[in-house]
Parts: C-alpha cells; structure tokens; sequence
C-alpha cells in the first residue's frame, strides 16, 4: 500500500483508526473523532512565541563569570536540548503523517512539530549571544560520545518504525531480506507494535528527558543566572506539557482500544516492554547527570538531587500511561522548579511565590556546593 | 468538627468536605479548586500548568465525587483526579503513590 498525498476513496474518516487505517485525503475538522487533538491545536497555537522576543543581554555576562564547571554543565544540557529537539522538530512529521489517519491527528502533529522548530531556534539564539563561536558547540553535538549515545537513545524507535513503514508502503506484507539489516517482517500486528512502542519512547522523551534538562537551567535562574535563558525555556516548558499530553491520549486511546481494538491487544503485549523504556531512560538520564556533574557539582543542584528527580518524575509519567511506578523515591527532591514550570499567565498561591523567594536567599546566604554533596532527602 | 459548623455559619451557601490524605485530614469548599486549598494546608502538591493541560497534578482518588468546570485537556486515569482544576463534591479520600 502505496502513500497517497490525496486518497481518492470516498470513506468516513470518523470511523478510521488515529493510524493505518486509509490515508488522509480532505483535511476537515467540522467532523472529528478524537476532538481532543482539535483542542491541542488550537491551545498550542494560542501558546504560539518568538525567541527573539526574549532578551538575553544580562547572560552573557553571567556566562563569562560562571566557573569553568558550571559552564560545562549549562553548555551541555544546552546541547542535549538542541538534540532532543532536533529530534522533535523532524520526527513526528516523518514518522507519523505517512500512516495517520483522522485530518485532526494529522494536523496536531503538524502543529506539534512545528513548535519543536521554534524551541531549535531558540537554541541558535541563546548560544549566538553566549559564545562567540557557536559552531564548536553545534559540531559537537554530533562528536561527542555523551551526547551521541543520548540521541541513539531517543531515535532507535523512530528509525526502525519509519524504515518499517518505507518497506510497507514499497512491498507490503511479508518478510523481506534488507541488504545489511537481514530479514525484516512487515506485518499489520508488527506495523502497530513498533508505533505504540515509538509513541512510548517519545513521552519518554517529552516528558521525562526534557524535565531533566529544565531541572538544570532552572537551577541556574534560582541562583539569579541565565534568567533569560529560563525564560526561553519557561516557554518551551510550556509547549512540552501540551505535547507530552497528547503522546498520553495516544497512548491511553490505544490501549483503552476505543480507537482500534487490535492496537489495545498489542498495547496489553508490550506493556513489560514500554515500563522498559521508561526504566532505562530513566537510568540513562541518571547516567548523564553524573557526566554534567563530572568536574564539580553547583549550588542547589548534583548528581544524586538530580538522579532524584529523575526517578521521581519517572514515577509521575508512568502513572499517567497506567503504568505502575517503578522507584523508590515518591517526592519531588526540587519542589522548587514548580514555580518555574508555571506559565507566567497563571497566579501562583502567594504563600507558595514566597516560599520560592524566602528558599532562593537562603541558597544565596547560607548554602554552598559541600552543603549539597550529603544532601540527604 | 467545630470548624465545619463554623465555616457553615458564616456562609450558608459554602459546601465544606473532608479530604483524606493519609492520616491528614483536610476541609476544603467548593469555592476553588483542590490543589489551591491543599496548597493553602501546607500540603506539596506537583504541578505545571495549573490550568488543566499537563497532568502533573494527577492524584489517586480512592473514593468520592469531584467535578471539572471545564473538561481538562489532560488525560485523567479512572481512579485519578486531576487537582488544580477539580472541585471536591463530597468527602474524599486522596492519595499521591502507592
Ligand atoms: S497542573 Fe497541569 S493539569 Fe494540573
Ligand atoms: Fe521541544
Ligand atoms: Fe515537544
């Protein structure tokens, strides 16, 4: 079965399932059958901002005055997050439009993608105005081995379902001999199975991978640095919480099987699988914090806090997808990166803004890095 | 429950509920969300967006009603409630993780 950019059957497309059933062909939305993708849409272009906006003056002065340490680690969450985006900014396009099936999915993934791109933007933005070079740390995004082992991580699902996808919509069904991969199956069960397990793997992404790095350039702004770098990634923040919510309607819709009730057998299948990716991002995540912390850890935040928060926030997302929570640690070890994780357009409970304050100059007066090395939580 | 009787004089048209967290006990109205009132106890509730679209705020209700002025963009789990834009109904029973 062949992509059509225009399919020529007359069909309703209410009754399809959100992928491999027939191909798109009039994009309408008066009619819809998860109207919670509508709704993603309109809130994520309502959500919609601009980089340049932000002024980043005041950082690159606290840049050039940070120690050589906090430079490592602000430079290398920075390039991790322009990897995960890169990621985003492509992927759910490629992988996801040539097997979609309702015009509303079809356009939240558009829209979602292409808020990936204003978070890359971003990026070049906020390293144009740090560095005066900022190809060495574009170039390395691609050399170094810490962040190249990230981004085998975040892709090995996309890649093989779109290569799977390609062999379908060239051959169909069966089992093919690919020169260099051996033999590959293509099956409508095998099809869904890499999809739900790719759908998996990017709220993995979403909304655990990127926490990880928002915890890091938040810890810069609660000691009063790089605060128009938090403000970017406040937004991108933001974006990432509509994103993140529509890979769990996905997920769920899949696995209620109101959607397709084949995709809720294969979802019931590979749910050991899926608590697997979560588990072992969550130890990769684990893994980088003790790469960022490697030279020297910085106030109010190391390697085991952020280790922490990572098996915290894991708990978090796995009981969002259904999923029974797999660590230990049941409270939020930085409660201090609610405050900014919230919009600007929402009113904080005073007693909470002044609970943030009061803990941002006790960090400032009393606190240094040895106070955080036996933290203990 | 001295204070149930006492918020109920005060305003006769403000509903007050038990909300059970553990061994805590906690009364809320049905004036303003739950998050906003368990805040306001001193109690950590996760959050984001507190407007209904990122789910961080989901908690396990173990039993009882609440109701949403709006329905959530987020996906709330059977068993789950989503705290910064639920309205408590009744005495509830809460509960963060396993
Ligand atoms: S805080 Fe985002 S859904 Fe409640
Ligand atoms: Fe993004
Ligand atoms: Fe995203």
């Amino acid at each position: 079965m062949s992509y059509s950019t225009f399919n020529r059957k007359q069909f309703d497309s209410t009754k399809e399932p959100m992928f491999f059933g027939e191909n798109v062909n009039v994009a309408r939305y008066d009619q819809q059958k998860h109207p919670i993708f509508e709704k993603l849409i309109e809130k994520q272009l309502s959500f919609f901002w601009r980089p340049e906006e932000v002024d980043l003056s005041t950082d690159r002065k606290d840049f050039q005055r940070l120690e050589a340490h906090e430079q490592h680690i602000f430079l290398s969450n920075l390039k991790y997050q322009t990897l995960l985006d890169s990621v985003q900014g492509r992927s759910p396009n490629v992988a996801l439009l040539p097997i979609v099936s309702l015009p509303e999915l079809e356009t939240w993934i558009e829209t979602w993608s292409f808020s990936e791109t204003i978070h890359s933007r971003s990026y070049t933005h906020i390293i144009r105005n740090i560095v005066n070079d900022p190809t060495k740390i574009f170039d390395d995004i691609v050399t170094n081995e810490e962040i190249t082992k990230r981004a085998d991580s975040v892709s090995i699902y996309y890649d093989r379902l779109i290569e799977m996808v390609n062999i379908y919509n060239t051959m169909g069904m069966g089992t093919f001999d690919i020169p260099g991969k051996g033999s590959i199956e293509i099956s409508m069960p095998k099809l869904k199975k890499a999809l739900y397990l790719t759908i998996a793997s990017v709220n993995v992404l979403e909304a655990i991978r990127f926490y990880v790095s928002f915890a890091c350039s938040f810890a810069f702004a609660e000691r009063t640095l790089m605060e128009g770098n938090a403000k970017i990634i406040k937004l991108i923040a933001r974006d990432e919480a509509l994103h993140l919510t529509g890979t769990q309607h996905m997920l769920n819709l899949m696995a209620s099987g109101k959607d397709d009730p084949e995709m809720a057998i294969i979802a019931a299948e590979c749910q050991d699988e899926v608590r697997q990716i979560f588990i072992e991002a969550a130890e990769q995540e684990k893994e980088w914090a003790t790469y960022l912390f490697k030279d020297g850890s910085m106030i109010g935040l190391n390697a085991q806090i952020l280790g922490q928060y990572v098996e915290y926030i894991t708990n978090v997302r796995m009981q969002t997808v259904g999923l029974d929570a797999h660590f230990a640690t049941k409270h939020n070890p930085i409660p201090w990166i609610n405050a900014w994780l919230v919009s600007d357009n929402v009113q904080v409970a005073p007693q909470e803004a002044e609970i943030s304050s009061y803990l941002v100059g006790q960090t400032d007066n009393s606190l240094d890095d040895s106070d955080f090395d036996d933290f203990d939580l | 429950m001295t204070s149930i009787s006492k918020t109920a004089t005060s305003d006769k048209a403000e509903q007050v509920h038990r909300v059970l967290l553990g061994k805590k006990q906690i009364l809320v109205t049905e004036d303003e969300p739950l998050l906003v009132q368990l805040e306001q106890a001193g109690i950590h509730v996760e959050y984001q967006c507190r407007e209904g679209y990122c789910s961080s705020c989901s908690i396990k209700l173990l039993w009882g009603n609440v109701s949403y002025p709006f329905e959530p963009l987020a996906w709330v789990q059977s068993g789950y409630l989503l705290a910064c834009c639920a309205i408590v109904k009744s005495d509830i029973e809460i509960a963060f993780f396993d």
